[in-house]
């Protein structure tokens, strides 16, 4: 499955963002440029956010952007981003460092994707990706550890 | 089998993600259980012995005044946690 690789297309390390919304925004926009999304999916995820409390942050310092494929999911994928200054969630103490959005086309066929988050997270990963600076040291780091 | 459900807001992503250490943990126990995930909004529709989710969905659970054991994790892929908090559920249902 090539989507679920890091490469130059979906991966942006040191992003400058304003807030969480902005992270949301910038995160998903690299699906969207992707093709995996339509132009709506990131005005969901927030909405969701806003509607539910801060599901996407699956544990401190990682934030997995997503919803429902109807919301505007086009194809499977993902994309990381680590940034430059941590986000605060509401009622999240530790802020995020990392976001790796995804979108999901059913409730199953991302199960790859899934792994590797849940990989890098179950590894203690997170603070090492948020210092990595170039893709090859990504793809060693995140390779080195699923093999 | 036991049923157990894994919660989240859109039931792709952290409910899934907290599925596989969840199965995980029931293989280190030992514990036969059939788990699966899904979104907040039809979770209440949905039969399960067991329902485990993200502290953040505590109070919207209590509305639903559901007849099944609650979970609710801090950390949704955290072992750790996940076992301190199934394992006396389990016991109490005989399952363990």
């Amino acid at each position: 499955m090539t989507e679920t690789y890091f490469t130059k297309d979906n991966v942006q390390f040191n992003v400058e963002v304003k807030d969480w919304e902005d992270a949301i925004y910038k995160s998903v926009g690299l699906l969207r440029k992707n093709g995996l999304v339509t132009e709506n999916y990131a005005t969901e995820v927030v909405n969701n956010v806003k509607k539910y409390g801060p599901y996407i942050v699956l544990s401190p310092g990682i934030a997995i952007p997503h919803t429902r494929p109807e919301n505007g999911a086009l194809k499977v994928g993902m994309s990381l981003l680590t940034l430059k200054t941590p986000v605060y969630f509401k009622d999240i103490s530790a802020p995020v460092k990392i976001m790796i959005s995804f979108s999901a086309t059913d409730n199953e066929k991302h199960l790859e994707i899934i792994k590797i988050i849940v990989k890098i997270v179950e590894n203690g990963l997170i603070d090492k990706i948020s210092s990595i600076t170039s893709l090859a040291d990504l793809n060693n780091l995140i390779g080195d550890d699923l093999s | 089998m036991l049923q157990i459900l894994v919660v989240c807001g859109a039931g792709l992503g952290s409910s899934f993600a907290c599925q596989m250490s969840v199965e995980s943990v029931l293989q280190d126990i030992g514990v036969k259980a059939s788990v699966d995930h899904s979104d907040i909004s039809s979770a209440a529709g949905t039969r399960a012995d067991i329902i485990i989710s993200g502290k953040n969905f505590e109070s919207q659970f209590q509305r639903y005044d559901l007849q099944v054991d609650l979970i609710f994790l801090d950390r949704l892929v955290d072992k750790k946690e996940i076992q301190e908090k199934l394992v006396p559920v389990l016991k109490a249902k005989g399952a363990l």
